[in-house]
């Protein structure tokens, strides 16, 4: 199992992913799975040169993103998984990748999200996407940055 | 490139003039000597409470041009500002210097916020002066109130979600002014509200609380604290490490470490810093450092857009001037945090600082209103070196007011997409590197002796020098505002283009290489002068007694100790939380200040040879050696008995 952490967070590469997690995590290369952001030549650019520079960035889609993981998640190679929505998560987990963890990183606010923790706001689909996610047997936590102690999203669930 | 490090060459060399020609006894007070005896009693009163109140509500308040972050709200800072309100400014700073330590390596990113620092500078200053606390013993006071701080930003953040929303009215009502006012008056009431009053209360009542309570305390468990403020400060310099101790940059950090150490601590910290930018030129000279990466980037330039016009020239159309640009980024520079809330951000201060420009581009009511609540949604970035995006937005609402097919979508995915890795190399460049650097250098000019000269911060005989905190406020003012003002310039001018060509043409890696050899430079001399542990006991060896730390360890490496427990310090930070390291730290100080050897310590200037090596651990200085039998004078008085009242 070497991918290390799947971390659903909306800016994908910033602050403290750079900073803190590669460190924690030991992690020498990151694949960021998001079919819009795979798209955009630009944002693809500035995502791979905006990591340190020993570290690899792929950016994906979906479809080539679950061939990838699988393929990595069988090398020793520890990896860092990044995506903006739980959707994405789902469609890597139903594709065959093996993701035991989850982590909610950052979800922005907007109309219709509702505020779970801090500056976790997630909408009734992304709520059922976790649900779902759950129910296939990944973990899901949130955690923020990698000092901080992880929650369990069942927890916050009052549903559950 | 070259330029700029000249001049920032140029500029401390003259700083370090300045602090060679201030006469520092001017400037210089005594460290209070015990940790509750010997100094005058100092008293905070109503209006003297109340002016460290306003200090601290201003250190997270929008009105110093955003600069409060890197200024007002550091503890080194702070303990200036406190010891001028209480007429003890040199005390102050030494007090400041020393709570900054720990804090060295904080970085607040995407919301998160593991400790309110200026809750700890303001609050634990006053308390550690008023109250007569040693420097070193402030420390371990003022982390567990920069824990309780936290409380007041996380009301904040709460709360001020809601103020976001009567935003969005003012927004839909297309009302320019009503969504500025929105960003800064309520957050800006309930900021001061819950800043104040708790800080008013304990500067009033704090410190009679804490001398009533220390005075109480056994005298091994005060000088555990005081232990404690040796040992505490490893936290700081290693959770810096974290960020520059890596690579080629490594051996730095102990030719800093060794120069500080075998100059009998002696040696400036400006002096250093000077040294270390010379080896940061030599260090990217002899590694390849200097050269672009790629050449690439002149071609893009040539084709990239020049939108800027200025009043004269402007043609016929919408067109922005320079003062538009500017006022825009004056407003975000001031007001950026203003309403900083869990549920947006920086949302509506984004919105805010393209008021001056909605306001030129957009006349009808519907054009303003889709405007604004274009601008209202999540944001987040590093207020500085993000101003990239800022700019470039900035470019795209003139095309689109000018009849560029420029939708919702392409202004928001610029925003989105942007903001995340921008903020990633914003804060390794600001937060993480630049800041941690120039507050090393500002705590190591505010310990010194009043004859001028650099020994390690809580020595007996160590004054505050209020040029350390000066000159790091300085420095880091021109070097925060140059970043921003000309980030949000070429985002403008230059748009997308400028973002990939400054990427590709490795100058960020050739700061951030250049800037870690400096800075562990700096923070190596830093670890030697904060960092101290001096093992007290006796050991007989042959039937001679010998104290293990001067006569074993000291000839061989003084400061091996302190470099130990740094080391061990960032190797365990990998896998412990730092508050565990914390109280295991201080619970090991206090234990090791217990008298297990002898009867101990029999007032709070006791030095006897007797007296310090009764524990296991022995503040201040090492314990020298024996004293001869029969000569009533020392034979080589250590610098704790020589130095004491």
């Amino acid at each position: 199992m070497s991918l290390r952490l799947v971390r659903i967070v909306d800016r994908l590469i910033h602050g403290q992913v750079v900073a803190g997690w590669l460190r924690a995590l030991g992690a020498r290369r990151i694949v960021i799975v998001d079919d819009a952001t795979a798209r955009d030549e630009f944002l693809r650019d500035v995502l791979t040169l905006a990591a340190p520079s020993d570290v690899p960035v792929e950016v994906l889609n979906i479809a080539d993103g679950a061939i990838r993981c699988i393929e990595l998640a069988a090398s020793p190679e520890p990896v860092f998984v990044l995506a903006r929505s739980p959707r994405t998560v789902l469609g890597l987990r139903q594709a065959g990748v093996p993701i035991e963890v989850v982590d909610l990183g950052g979800m922005g606010s907007g109309p219709g999200r509702k505020r779970l923790h801090k500056t976790i706001s997630i909408s009734p689909d992304e709520l059922a996407e976790l649900r779902e996610l759950e129910r296939l047997g990944t973990r899901v936590e949130i955690q923020i940055v990698a000092d901080d102690r992880p929650i369990p999203f069942r927890s916050l669930d009052s549903t559950h | 490139m070259n330029r700029k490090l000249a001049l920032a060459g140029g500029s401390l060399a003259v700083l370090a003039i300045l602090a060679a020609a201030t006469p520092a006894a001017v400037l210089g007070a005594n460290a209070p000597g015990g940790t509750g005896s010997g100094s005058a009693p100092i008293t905070v009163g109503f209006g003297q409470a109340a002016l460290i109140a306003l200090g601290y509500y201003l250190a997270n308040s929008p009105w110093l041009f955003g600069l409060a972050y890197y200024t007002l709200f550091r503890p080194l800072v702070a303990g200036l500002l406190v010891g001028l309100i209480l007429g003890h400014p040199a005390e102050g700073t030494l007090i400041g210097a020393a709570i900054n330590v720990p804090y060295l390596g904080f970085i607040s990113a995407g919301g998160s916020y593991p400790s309110d620092v200026a809750f700890a500078g303001w609050v634990g200053t006053t308390i550690a002066l008023a109250g007569g606390l040693n420097p070193a013993a402030a420390i371990a006071v003022a982390i567990p109130l920069g824990l309780l701080g936290t409380l007041v930003f996380y009301g904040r953040m709460s709360v001020s979600a809601v103020f976001a929303h009567w935003a969005d009215d003012r927004a839909e009502k297309a009302d320019i002014n009503g969504v500025a006012f929105m960003n800064v008056v309520p957050g800006q009431i309930l900021l001061f509200v819950i800043s104040f009053v708790p800080v008013f209360l304990l500067a009033l009542n704090g410190p009679g609380f804490v001398k009533d309570a220390i005075d109480r305390l056994p005298l091994w468990f005060s000088d555990g604290l005081v232990i404690a403020g040796g040992i505490l400060p490893a936290i700081g310099i290693a959770l810096t490490m974290r960020f520059i101790f890596r690579g080629s940059a490594i051996p730095y950090f102990f030719i800093g470490f060794i120069l500080f150490t075998f100059s009998g601590g002696s040696m400036s910290l400006v002096v250093i810093a000077a040294i270390g930018v010379a080896l940061a030129y030599l260090h990217l000279t002899f590694t390849g450092g200097l050269a672009p990466k790629s050449t690439e980037a002149a071609a893009e330039i040539a084709t990239a857009p020049v939108l800027m016009t200025s009043d004269e020239t402007a043609p016929a159309g919408r067109h922005l001037t320079r003062g538009d640009v500017l006022r825009s980024w004056i407003t975000w520079s001031f007001f950026s945090h203003a309403n900083y809330n869990y549920e947006r951000l920086q949302g509506t201060g984004f919105a805010h600082a393209m008021t001056p420009i909605i306001r030129k581009l957009y006349t009808t009511p519907d054009e303003i209103r889709a405007a604004l609540k274009r601008h209202l949604v999540f944001f987040n970035t590093e207020p500085n070196f993000g101003n990239v995006i800022h700019g470039a937005v900035i470019a795209l609402e003139e095309q689109r007011a000018n009849g560029a097919p420029i939708d919702d979508d392409a202004i928001n995915s610029v925003k989105s997409g942007l903001m995340g890795p921008i903020s990633g190399i914003g804060d390794t460049l600001s937060q993480s590197t630049i800041a941690p650097i120039l507050l090393a250098l500002g705590i190591g000019i505010a310990g010194g002796t009043a004859t001028g000269s650099s020994i390690p911060n809580f020595a007996p005989g160590s004054t505050g020098n209020v040029l350390g905190p000066i000159i790091y406020v300085a420095l880091v003012s021109v070097i925060i505002v140059g970043i921003g003002y000309v980030a949000w310039m070429q985002g403008y001018l230059r748009g997308r283009a400028f973002v990939t060509d400054l990427l590709r043409s490795g100058t960020i890696d050739r700061v951030l290489t250049g800037a870690g050899v400096l800075g562990n430079l700096v923070l190596g001399a830093l670890a030697a002068k904060v960092v101290t542990l001096y093992l007290a006991p006796t050991v007989s060896i042959y039937g001679a007694q010998l104290n293990i730390q001067a006569s074993v360890l000291d000839p061989i490496f003084p400061g091996v100790l302190a470099l130990g427990l740094v080391l061990i310090t960032f190797w365990l930070l990998r896998r412990v939380s730092p508050l565990w390291i914390l109280a295991g730290m201080l619970t090991f100080s206090i234990i090791a200040a217990f008298p297990f050897f002898g009867p101990g310590p029999q007032n709070p200037n006791d030095y006897s040879y007797q007296a310090c090596t009764s524990s296991l651990l022995h503040k201040y200085a090492p314990c020298g050696v024996p004293p001869a039998p029969s000569a009533a004078p020392q034979a080589s008085p250590s610098p704790a008995a020589s130095t004491a009242p």
